[in-house]
């Protein structure tokens, strides 16, 4: 996917993707994201939402579905520089308390660095 | 009042683009970004229901019929020739874990009425959203 950014640093696999989040790019996501995930080295998953700027519920359950999967097995999810409109979404949907959202980019660097 | 019908196929890349028809369109009429964005949510969600359900695995046609009342409402009709809905419909938010399930909500959330219904071979999810005089455009 060309808007898709991975990289993974010391602490975290940090995942961004520029663009609207919908039924029609959520089946490739999961997929690449799964195959990241694949060798099960990564202690967490940062998921940056900033270049979001339209998210639907099938772009809520990509993020439920990442958190799920994480927490099960014992890792963390975090998600970041939420977009004014993925904030308004998940704020509707009352998960903005769900996630964990790092607020602060100290705790993003942390992660990533 | 203005009225329009778009239409296309169900597949979720032109459900989604149908969405965005109709949005485009009423960017003519309304210059408040957030409710355009809501409009672009509701008709998302309704068409993407189409898209995952309607046709049970296969694809048919999806309509939207709309009505403008300039200053005053946007009438948004989703409209699809599908299997129709299963059981009672509800508009509640399932619970934090659930992956899906939340579209009917959301359109319950951002509109001020939502029905749906059955018309002869037609499913329908009607929507209506007040919208005040200063977001339209003069």
């Amino acid at each position: 996917m060309e808007k898709l950014t991975v990289s993974r640093g010391k602490n975290a696999l940090y995942f961004k993707y520029d663009g609207e989040v919908t039924l029609d790019v959520t089946p490739e996501l999961k997929r690449h994201l799964d195959a990241e995930l694949a060798d099960n080295e990564v202690a967490a998953v940062v998921l940056d939402l900033s270049g979001v700027g339209f998210m639907d519920s099938s772009g809520i359950g990509f993020l439920v579905s990442v958190n799920t999967r994480m927490r099960s097995i014992g890792k963390a999810c975090y998600l970041c520089r939420l977009s004014p409109k993925v904030r308004k979404t998940l704020g509707l949907v009352q998960l903005l308390s769900y996630f964990q959202v790092l607020e602060n980019e100290e705790d993003v660097a942390a992660l990533l660095s | 009042m203005i009225r329009r019908i778009f239409a296309a196929h169900s597949a979720p890349e032109q459900s989604r683009g149908l969405a965005r028809e109709v949005v485009g369109f009423l960017g003519q009429y309304l210059s408040d970004q957030n409710i355009l964005h809501d409009l672009d949510i509701m008709l998302t969600e309704a068409c993407a229901n189409v898209a995952r359900h309607a046709y049970r695995g296969g694809e048919g046609r999806l309509e939207v019929r709309l009505a403008v009342s300039p200053g005053e409402s946007v009438d948004l009709d989703i409209v699809d020739w599908g299997y129709g809905f299963e059981g009672p419909v509800r508009f509640v938010n399932p619970a934090p874990e659930a992956e899906g399930g939340r579209g009917l909500f959301i359109i319950s959330r951002l509109s001020d009425a939502v029905a749906v219904r059955s018309e002869g071979q037609e499913n329908i999810v009607a929507i209506h959203k007040k919208i005040g005089k200063t977001s339209w455009k003069s």
